[in-house]
């Protein structure tokens, strides 16, 4: 089962680097993905595909959320807009 | 967050170099020590901080400042700082760094690099650093104009410490920290600010009736509770609900370990009191710990017919590993504080874990006249009491710690709990010595353990820190051993350490005092010289190699299916 999510995020150096790197090392594989920048955040769209083991879409939204830079994380569809606490 | 007191503006003419804001901005935070190394990409500010406040500790491996940093943070609660040049100095950090992203250490990392106009080349002792660490960091930084550096260090310092804690990086190209006559670009410094969580009532109110209408509930506590500083609120909600109590490795001391109620750790080398309790549960109780594989063993079999409260400082810990009935993300102190801890009819329940956990005590009667670690260990630790911290390598002697030492604090238990790193001990036990001098430090290695960073004895003698080790010596890479006795059908494969040098003679070479112990009769003379001994001292210990580490709770099994002697 895929899930988009989107990223709002401050661009800085290695930010996207940052996001995708994250996102595989906590078990998702990326099947797709879109950058589009705006003014003052950037935002990152990917389509994740969780791999075998005990994971949670909210849980890696959590996690992406904590980021430095991060301002909101959200799943497309119906799922509430998670606002990054930092 | 809440709002921070501006900072005093810094009105000096212009004229400082890149490196000397980098020195400005360490003393704006307050920082006292740092741990690190020179080499060439980070001269420029080793330039600088000659003329500074800054102590800084030279260690005799860049691995070992980063770990002292996080021993050092762990004690005063403030981030570490630990200091490296680019290419192997940056490389050398990745344990450290990574060890205390684990253990949610705060920790400020500063690596030179090459300059910006080198970086790509493959220059001398160029490495991508920013690259190399970015898993293991909660963020990080490339400087690039040394106008950025004040508000670059006040945005690490405060993101090191807020929220869960971790390790951030700052990578400052040698051209940047060169640079002279520099104009900050701002100097609003934020300085590091406690996030204020809203309540959940409806949580909190449904989290009082799932604790009320418990009639097994088991208290399970980790690291969470001191980075939170809710060791009060946890204290306070153990004596009002008289739930009994279990920690992870990371929260011992929490709890005073001698307190009624208290069953010890639970996990692989748990208690067995702790781990039944847990399985026979009704209710879990979950605060600041993260269902840790160490700690649940098989995670369907953990508290299986348990409903589970889910406090966390971090909400991606809530229901990462197993459903919690009700979550509540947030301050954990408050939270304690806020639940009326109020129970319905556990006194038989609570009167059968303490039972349990007198019947299923540890027992020190070891047959023979050698050192019986365990016996040696608690011995130390009640010697030294509330003032007692000790830094354990990784290892069976970990284990005998965890099991067998008194805490009253949670400072009091230095260990690499979640990345499990040999040589942490002593390079721990130098930051801890330094961030709490009045202490009782004691650091509990094995021979595998402290060759890892064995170059420490020289960081030890120059600064005449007053750091007990303890050096329990099996001549074996222990735990692993065990592991091949029990599991791998005896297939004993590269574990027999049987040319280890004279450990005693080693420190000595280091100008350090140290004496050997190996009979069990000596035990009383051996603590009492280390406890009183004014410097630094190594007592080398010969133990059987054939102890092993009980209980155990086999891999893929559940915590009830324990193993003993």
């Amino acid at each position: 089962m895929t899930t988009q999510i989107d990223i709002d995020f401050l661009p800085a150096e290695g930010a996207v680097v940052r996001l995708i790197g994250l996102v595989e090392r906590r078990g998702y594989e990326l099947d797709a993905m879109s950058y589009a920048p705006a003014s003052t955040t950037h935002r990152l769209t990917m389509t994740v595909r969780p791999r075998p083991g005990p994971r949670r879409i909210e849980t890696l939204k959590a996690q992406i959320a904590r980021m430095y830079g991060v301002t909101s994380v959200s799943e497309r569809m119906d799922s509430p807009r998670l606002e990054a606490a930092s | 967050m809440t709002p921070a007191s501006p900072p005093k503006l810094d009105t000096r003419p212009d004229t400082r170099s890149g490196a000397q804001l980098v020195i400005d901005a360490l003393e704006h935070q307050g920082v006292s020590h740092v741990f690190g190394y020179p080499g060439g990409a980070i001269m420029p500010v080793y330039d600088a901080l000659t003329a500074s406040s800054l102590k800084h500790i030279l260690v005799r491996h860049e691995q070992a400042a980063a770990l002292a940093a996080d021993a050092w943070a762990r004690v005063t609660g403030r981030p570490g700082v630990c200091l490296a040049t680019s290419g192997p100095g940056a490389t050398n950090l990745v344990t450290g760094l990574a060890n205390a992203f684990m253990d949610c250490v705060p920790m400020v990392a500063i690596t030179g690099q090459v300059a910006t106009p080198l970086m790509g080349t493959d220059a001398f002792q160029e490495i991508d650093t920013f690259g190399i660490t970015l898993p293991v960091v909660k963020h990080s930084w490339l400087v690039r104009d040394a106008a950025d550096i004040p508000d670059i260090f006040a945005e690490a310092f405060r993101f090191a410490s807020s929220g869960r804690p971790g390790p951030v990086l700052i990578d400052l190209p040698k051209n940047v920290t060169q640079a002279n006559g520099i104009s900050p670009r701002s100097l609003a410094c934020r300085t590091a600010a406690r996030a204020v969580f809203p309540l959940d009532a409806k949580a909190l109110a449904a989290a009082d009736r799932l604790i009320a209408s418990a009639r097994r509930p088991v208290l399970y506590f980790g690291g969470g509770i001191a980075l939170g500083g809710a060791e009060d609120a946890l204290r306070t909600f153990f004596q009002r609900s008289r739930i009994p109590a279990v920690a992870t490795l990371k929260g011992l001391g929490a709890l005073p370990t001698d307190w009624p109620g208290f069953l010890g750790m639970l996990g692989m080398h748990g208690t067995r009191a702790a781990n039944m309790a847990v399985h026979d549960s009704d209710l879990l109780i979950c605060v600041g710990a993260r269902f840790d594989d160490r700690a649940t063993g098989r995670l369907d079999t953990f508290a299986a017919n348990a409903r589970v409260i889910h406090i966390d400082g971090d909400a991606a810990e809530i229901s990462k590993l197993r459903h919690a009935d009700v979550a509540l993300a947030g301050d954990v102190a408050a939270i304690l504080s806020a639940l009326s801890g109020q129970t319905g009819g556990i006194d038989g329940w609570r009167r059968t874990c303490e039972e349990n956990a007198g019947r299923w005590a540890f027992r020190y009667d070891a047959p023979g006249s050698g050192v019986y670690a365990p016996a040696l260990l608690k011995q130390i630790s009640e010697a030294a009491g509330d003032k007692f911290i000790a830094t354990c390598d990784v290892g069976q002697h970990q284990m005998w710690v965890a099991q067998h030492c008194r805490f009253s604090r949670p400072q009091a238990h230095l260990t690499s709990a979640g990345l499990g790193t040999m040589g942490y001990g002593l390079p721990a036990g130098i930051g801890a010595a330094l961030a709490e001098p009045d202490a009782t430090v004691v650091t509990i290695s094995g021979d595998g353990s402290i060759m890892m960073n064995i170059q420490e004895l020289a960081t030890l003698r120059r600064y005449r820190i007053p750091l007990k080790i303890v050096l329990i010596d099996n001549a074996q890479l222990g735990m692993v051993r065990q592991w091949q006795e029990l599991f791998y059908e005896e297939n004993f494969s590269e574990v027999d350490l049987w040319d280890n040098p004279d450990f005693a003679e080693l420190a000595r070479a280091f100008g350090i005092e140290a004496f050997t112990l190996d009979r069990r009769a000596d035990v009383p003379g051996a603590v009492e010289r280390l406890l009183s001994t004014r410097g630094p001292v190594l007592c080398h210990v010969r133990i059987d190699p054939r102890e092993n580490v009980w209980p155990l709770v086999p891999p893929g099994k559940a915590n009830s299916d324990m193993m003993e002697a």
